[in-house]
C-alpha cells in the first residue's frame, strides 16, 4: 500500500500527467488515422523515449496504447475505414448509424464503452497480474518453454486469413531470432558475413518494417482512394434508455475482453470480432445489426479495450506479451534495462504501481477528449496522404536508427517492410511474425536449458505437472482451427434449415 | 487480375485458363527458402560437444525450418480444396516508392541524414502527384528540420556525418 500511495503521489507531477495527456492525445489522433495503429505509433514513439526515465517512458506507451485502440472507432464511425485493426468491427453498426445522421450518440457510446472496458481491463490487471506472477514466480526453463509453446500456438486462432499461415508467421519469427551468435557455443548463424548481426535482429526495426514500411507501400498503391467522411454532429452522452439498451452487451464484452486480453499473444481485434459476434448472438432482435445498432458500437468496443490492461497481465508477469503492442512495451521494458517476468515485481513495484496509473488515467482522459473532441480529431483524416506517409516513413527510418544508432538496423526495417508487403498479398499477418521473434530467444534458450536438466531426454518434460498442462493447451490450440474449419465446412453441406439460428 | 474467389487450381466459370493457386504459390516459395536456409546452416561451424552440449549451434534452426517444411506443405495441400483468393495486381506506383524507400537509406549513408529527409519530403510528394510546391517547400525544409532538431539536438541520437556533406 505504501508502495502505491508513494507511486500515486508521483502522479501529482504536471510532468507525467503533461506526458500521459501527450500519450493520450497521440494515441487517439494515431488510433483515428486510418493505416496508422496503435502497434505502429508505439514502436515508432519508443525511440522518443530512450532518454526518459522508464516510469514516464512506460506510462506514455500505455497512455499510447490504451487511447489509440479507442481512437480508431472515431474513424470506423465517421469514415467506414476503422484507424486500427481493433476498431474493424465498429464500422459494421458505426458507420450506418452515422449516415443516419446519429454520429454524435455512436462517437458518444464508442467513447463511454471504450471507457468501461478500458478501466475494467485495469482492474483485471491489478488483480491478476501479482496472481499470475507468484504462480510464475516457480517456474523454470521447462515450464517457459512450455509457456512460450502455449503463447506461440495461439497464434493458430488470432485473427488472419488461415491458422497455419500465422502459425508459419510465428515459426518464421522464431527462426529469425536464431539470427546471430548462438548463446552457448558463441557461433555465428545466418550473420552471412555482417558483424552487426552477430548481436542478433531486434524486433523493433522489424517490427516498423513489417507495420509501417509494408503500409507505406500499401498507401503508394491507393493514393487515388477517396474518403467520404459522414458529418458529424456533436458528440453526445448516450441518454439512459440508449445506455441501459448496451448495458448487457457491456458486461458481457468486459468478460470477453479481459479474457482474450489475457491469453498469449491475443489482443484487441480478435477480443473486438468476439464482442461484436457475441453482441448479435445474445440479441433477440438481430435485424438491426448492420444498419445501426447500438449494442454493435458497445460490444467491439468494450471489448477491444477491457484487452488492453489484461494484455498487460502476461507482458509483465511472464514476459509473454498478450498483444503485438504489449510486444513493444515489452521492448521498451527491455531497452530501459527492467526485465518483465515475476521478478518485476519484487524488483520495481513503482514501476508497476506507475503503468496501472498511467493506464487508469489515460482512460479518463480519452473519455474526456472522445466527448469533447471527436470532431476535431476525426479531422486528421484530412491530412492528405502525399505528405501524411513520408513523415511516417522518414519517422520509422529514423526510429529503426536511433535505437542502436546503427545504419544496419534501417537495413533491415526497410527489408521487413518490402518483405511485410509481399507477405500480407500472400496473406500473411506481421503480428504472428513478431511474436515469433520475440518468443524465440525464450523458446530456444529454455529448450536448451531444459533438455540438459532432463539430460537430453525429452520425457522429462513429462514429469512436470505444469508443463504438462501447458502442453495439453497448445494441443487444444493447435486443434481449434482444424476442428473449426471442419465445423464450417460441415455446416457449408448442411440445408439451410440445418443449421441451428444463434449457434 | 480477377478477384473472384475460384476453387483451388480449376478454371473459372468465364473459362479462363487454371491458374496456380495463391498459396501453393506461397507455400513453394516457404519451402524453397526452408531448402535454402537449410542448406545455409550446414555452414555453420560445429562446436566441441562439451560447449554445445549436445545441441549444436544449427539444431535449433533446423528444427524450426523442419516445422515451417510441414507448415508450407499443409498450406499447399489446402490450397488446392479451399477456394483460392488471388492478390490483386500490384498498382505501379509500388515500384518506384518501394525504390525510394532504398534509395533513401543509400541517401541517408552517403548525403547525410538532412538532405537525404530533404530529398524525400521534396520529391516523394511530387512522385505521388502532389503539385502544390508552395505546400511541398516548405514542408521539405520545416519537417526533416524539427525531425532532425528533436532526434539530434533533443534526444542526443548520434548521426554519422556524411563523407559528402557536412551534417
Amino acid at each position: 500500500m505504501d508502495v502505491f500511495l508513494t507511486t500515486a503521489a508521483m502522479f501529482a507531477d504536471p510532468y507525467l500527467i503533461g506526458v500521459i495527456l501527450i500519450g493520450t492525445v497521440g494515441g487517439v489522433l494515431v488510433g483515428a488515422m486510418p493505416g496508422l495503429s496503435s502497434t505502429m505509433a508505439t514502436a515508432l514513439l519508443l525511440p522518443f523515449t530512450l532518454t526518459m526515465e522508464p516510469i514516464p517512458a512506460i506510462a506514455l506507451l500505455s497512455a499510447l496504447y490504451c487511447a489509440g485502440t479507442f481512437g480508431g472507432s472515431i474513424t470506423a464511425i465517421l469514415v467506414n475505414a476503422p484507424g486500427a485493426p481493433p476498431a474493424a468491427a465498429t464500422a459494421f453498426d458505426g458507420y450506418p448509424l452515422a449516415q443516419q445522421g446519429r454520429a454524435g450518440l455512436a462517437l458518444g457510446i464508442a467513447t463511454v464503452s471504450s471507457t468501461i472496458g478500458g478501466i475494467f481491463s485495469i482492474i483485471v490487471l491489478i488483480v491478476a497480474a501479482p496472481m499470475l506472477a507468484r504462480v510464475a514466480y516457480d517456474f523454470g526453463p521447462p515450464e517457459y518453454f512450455a509457456l512460450a509453446l502455449f503463447g506461440l500456438s495461439m497464434l493458430a486462432s488470432i485473427s488472419g486469413e488461415s491458422a497455419f499461415k500465422n502459425l508459419l508467421g510465428g515459426a518464421f519469427g522464431v527462426l529469425l531470432a536464431t539470427i546471430g551468435m548462438d548463446f552457448t557455443t558463441g557461433v555465428d548463424r545466418f550473420t552471412f558475413g555482417f558483424w552487426e548481426l552477430s548481436e542478433g535482429v531486434h524486433f523493433i526495426p522489424v517490427m516498423i518494417g513489417l507495420f509501417a514500411g509494408a503500409e507505406f507501400l500499401t498507401q503508394a498503391g491507393n493514393l487515388d482512394r477517396k474518403m467520404v467522411r459522414a458529418a458529424i454532429d456533436a458528440v453526445k452522452l448516450p441518454s439512459w434508455p440508449d445506455f441501459r439498451g448496451t448495458l448487457g452487451t457491456v458486461a458481457r464484452s468486459c468478460g470477453i475482453g479481459a479474457f482474450i486480453g489475457l491469453l498469449p499473444a491475443e489482443g484487441g481485434t480478435v477480443a473486438a470480432m468476439i464482442g461484436y459476434n457475441e453482441a448479435k448472438r445474445w440479441a433477440k432482435d438481430k435485424s438491426k445489426f448492420g444498419k445501426g445498432d447500438l449494442r454493435g458500437i458497445a460490444g467491439p468496443e468494450t471489448a477491444n479495450n477491457a484487452a488492453t490492461g489484461a494484455a498487460m497481465v502476461p507482458t509483465l508477469a511472464l514476459g509473454i506479451p498478450g498483444s503485438a503492442t504489449t510486444a513493444v512495451i515489452l521492448g521498451a521494458l527491455l531497452v530501459h534495462g527492467l526485465r518483465p517476468g515475476p521478478h518485476l515485481f519484487n524488483e520495481t513495484p513503482t514501476l508497476l504501481y506507475g503503468i496501472f496509473i498511467a493506464m487508469l488515467l489515460a482512460n479518463l482522459m480519452f473519455m474526456g477528449l472522445g466527448l469533447l473532441g471527436a470532431k476535431l480529431f476525426a479531422r486528421v483524416t484530412l491530412i492528405p496522404t502525399r505528405f501524411l506517409w513520408p513523415a511516417v516513413f522518414i519517422l520509422a527510418c529514423i526510429g529503426s536508427y536511433a535505437l542502436e544508432q546503427a545504419i544496419m538496423d534501417v537495413w533491415i526495417m526497410i527489408i521487413a517492410g518490402l518483405a511485410g508487403y509481399f507477405l500480407k498479398r500472400f496473406g500473411f499477418s506481421a503480428a504472428p511474425i513478431i511474436m515469433g521473434l520475440i518468443l524465440g530467444e525464450l523458446v530456444e534458450n529454455s529448450l536448451k536449458q531444459s533438455l540438459i536438466i532432463f539430460d537430453h531426454s525429452w520425457l522429462g518434460f513429462l514429469e512436470r505437472p505444469i508443463v504438462v498442462v501447458f502442453i495439453l493447451l497448445t494441443a487444444i490450440s493447435f486443434a481449434m482451427p482444424v476442428i473449426a474449419g471442419y465445423r464450417d465446412r460441415l455446416r457449408a453441406k448442411m440445408p439451410p434449415s440445418a443449421d441451428i439460428p444463434g449457434d | 487480375m480477377s478477384e473472384k474467389p475460384l476453387r483451388g487450381g480449376r478454371a473459372a466459370d468465364d473459362g479462363s485458363a487454371a491458374r496456380i493457386p495463391r498459396d501453393a504459390i506461397a507455400g513453394t516459395g516457404v519451402l524453397l527458402f526452408c531448402l535454402a536456409a537449410y542448406l545455409v546452416t550446414l555452414t555453420f561451424k560445429e562446436a566441441p560437444p562439451a560447449l554445445a552440449q549436445n545441441v549444436q549451434p544449427a539444431t535449433f534452426p533446423r528444427l524450426v525450418l523442419a516445422v515451417m517444411a510441414v507448415l508450407a506443405t499443409v498450406i499447399i495441400v489446402m490450397s488446392f480444396r479451399l477456394p483460392d483468393k488471388q492478390p490483386k495486381p500490384i498498382r505501379l506506383m509500388v515500384w518506384p516508392s518501394a525504390a525510394v524507400m532504398v534509395g533513401f537509406v543509400i541517401a541517408f549513408e552517403i548525403l547525410g541524414i538532412l538532405p537525404a529527409m530533404m530529398l524525400l519530403c521534396f520529391g516523394l510528394p511530387m512522385l505521388w502527384g502532389e503539385q502544390r510546391l508552395y505546400l511541398i517547400i516548405p514542408y521539405a525544409i520545416l519537417f526533416p528540420l524539427a525531425i532532425y532538431g528533436l532526434f539530434a539536438v533533443v534526444l542526443g541520437v548520434h548521426f554519422e556525418p556524411s563523407p559528402l556533406v557536412f551534417w
